[in-house]
């Protein structure tokens, strides 16, 4: 339990009537970087903030660093990195201005990497806040979220807004702070922008947890889209037999629909010889493997909150 | 002492950004100096008072001129009773509720309230921030006021507007703590808006009514207004009894904020 960086356990948090989160148990490992999936308003901004003490839990465990956010306060949040999911920045202060003073407020530290980072973003640091795009206000959120090397960094959907050539840039930097010591939590509405980074991750729907799992798992018991077209009717019993395995089939004249789970190798070799006028393979997206993820955690899929 | 020093670095920083609107705000208020002390002359005690003198006394106590004939009553009646107070009124409440409640509804507060940093530390320095930028107000007040007095010859003491400068300040920094304080607690600046000013702009009618309704001392009692403009600060000093209890407002509206803001939920 000490390498953990993140234990949340049976994790509930109510807006007045409205559950937010609904039981989450999650733990984040020391050194890894994992990826926070779920569609908007699942709860991932929630959890993000309660790990912060920006709010406080209606009930559950947390366990930042090994200790209550509360309890732990700014000593904790001291070794902590965070990047808001909305941030708005605003005021005639230049943004050299504002990380100065983020530094400031960790007793300098970071301060030396202002102006390397900013160099990598191509951030210019002398404009006004208010005047930056939506892009190089996240930019001037991602440096201050790493500047100061925190032992873990908190970022909320830290690849939006981000064009992406800077979101491969953001992506190789996450790996380097890991490199050198960063834990990371990070979350996304859209796995495809932190799959090639993050070592594990969960998909969150509905204030809960649906699956945790290291991506390339994950992607494999999802399986792939498979929609293949014939140029000429093929007999039955052939095609019986190619397409055995293929979950939730659907035939349509010439046209074959349906999911596609493992190596693509022996499904391509079996229509060898037959007379395929088109065929798509296609990972399926984020939300249908939520969805599967969520039927299977919750059979009786009656209806969550 | 790192309290202290988190304190410093956010009073630094809250001045820093401010920087620019303060400069501008300062501009007007001495402006509103510049435009009414140099009438005096021109308006002539006496002639000024005869015009007052024909309209109806409820009227002219309402409005607060019983006095505009003397140069006290005239700075009271303009400066330090009407433009100054209303100027800085919007400036502090709009300040007030911006503070917390405002960056907290526009997300800015995010960064400020995850730092680490106590929140309780972190309101204090805000809210220090906040007195010191009407004070620097209210000084830039009381300062070109004084100065066209000696200009224009004007027989005030230099005590009684430097009095009267001081109850401005209390009286700004009350409803703009008023303000913060509810944006502290609700996380909204509509509330913190509305009930800074609507506090502030009662307060106001109970002071121009105080001479003219019957039992008016009651409501010289209770309208902070009152305590600060009911003992004529301009031409008696400084009313200490009123002076004290405007501060005593500021300092249960600091109590309000400190007690609710670092318990609750930020930004919900």
């Amino acid at each position: 339990m000490s390498t953990a960086v993140i234990a949340i356990d049976g994790l509930v948090k109510d807006y007045g009537d409205v559950r937010a989160l609904d039981g989450v148990d999650l733990e984040v490992r020391e050194g890894e970087i994992f990826g926070f999936i779920g569609p908007n308003g699942a709860g991932k901004s929630t959890t993000i903030r309660i790990l912060l003490d920006l709010l406080r839990p209606t009930s559950g465990t947390v366990r930042v660093l090994g200790e209550d956010p509360r309890a732990g306060g700014p000593r904790l949040r001291a070794r902590l990195g965070y990047l808001p999911g909305e941030l708005d920045l605003d005021g005639t202060a230049t943004a050299r201005q504002l990380l100065e003073h983020l530094a400031q407020v960790r007793g300098g530290r970071g301060s030396d990497r202002i102006a390397p980072l900013a160099e990598r973003f191509l951030l210019d640091l002398d404009r006004p806040v208010r005047t930056l795009s939506k892009g190089n206000k996240q930019k001037v959120g991602v440096v201050q979220a790493l500047m100061h090397r925190p032992q873990l960094a908190l970022l909320d959907e830290p690849t939006s807004g981000l064009d992406p050539l800077l979101q491969q840039e953001f992506l190789t930097l996450i790996r380097e702070e890991r490199d050198a010591g960063t834990s990371v939590f990070l979350s996304s509405h859209v796995l495809s922008e932190i799959e090639g980074v993050a070592d594990r991750v969960a998909l969150v729907r509905d204030g809960r947890i649906a699956v945790v799992d290291d991506v390339a798992a994950l992607r494999a018991a999802a399986g792939q889209r498979l929609d293949v077209t014939f140029a000429s009717d093929v007999p039955l019993a052939a095609l019986d037999r190619v397409l055995a395995g293929v979950e939730e089939l659907r035939i349509d004249g010439l046209r074959a629909r349906g999911v596609w789970r493992g190596e693509p190798g022996p499904l391509i070799a079996s229509l060898h010889g037959l007379p395929v006028a088109r065929l798509e393979l296609r990972d399926r997206d984020l939300e249908e493997l939520v969805i599967d993820a969520y039927r299977a955690d919750a059979p009786e899929g009656a209806g969550q909150p | 002492m790192s309290d202290l020093r988190d304190v410093l670095v956010e009073i630094r920083w809250q001045l820093v950004r401010r920087r620019r609107a303060l400069l501008g705000w300062a501009v007007a208020l001495a402006a509103v100096a510049g435009i009414y002390v140099p009438f005096y002359p021109a308006m002539g005690g006496g002639e000024l008072q005869s015009i007052v003198d024909t309209l109806p006394p409820e009227l002219i106590s309402a409005l607060g001129y019983d006095r505009i004939g003397t140069p006290a009553g005239y700075l009271t009646s303009t400066v330090f009773g009407l433009l100054a107070p209303a100027l800085l009124l919007v400036f502090g409440i709009g300040l007030g509720a911006r503070t917390i409640a405002g960056e907290e509804e526009e997300g800015g507060l995010e960064l400020a309230a995850s730092a680490p940093v106590r929140r309780d530390v972190l309101l204090a320095g805000r809210i220090i921030a906040m007195h010191t930028q009407v004070f620097l107000l209210a000084v830039t007040t009381t300062v070109v006021t004084a100065l066209l007095v000696r200009v224009v010859g004007m027989d005030v003491t230099l005590s009684g507007i430097v009095a009267a400068g001081l109850g401005l300040n209390l009286l700004v920094n009350a409803f703009a703590t008023i303000a913060l304080a509810v944006g502290a607690v609700t996380g909204r600046r509509a509330i913190a808006v509305a009930v800074g000013a609507s506090i502030a702009v009662s307060s106001y009618i109970a002071h121009a009514l105080s001479g003219v309704v019957e039992r008016g001392d009651l409501l010289e009692r209770l309208s902070p207004f009152s305590w600060y403009l009911a003992g004529d600060p301009v031409a008696q000093g400084v009313p200490i009894v009123g002076y004290v209890l405007l501060g005593t407002l500021t300092f249960v509206a600091w109590a309000a904020a400190l007690t609710r803001f670092p318990r609750r939920d930020l930004g919900v």
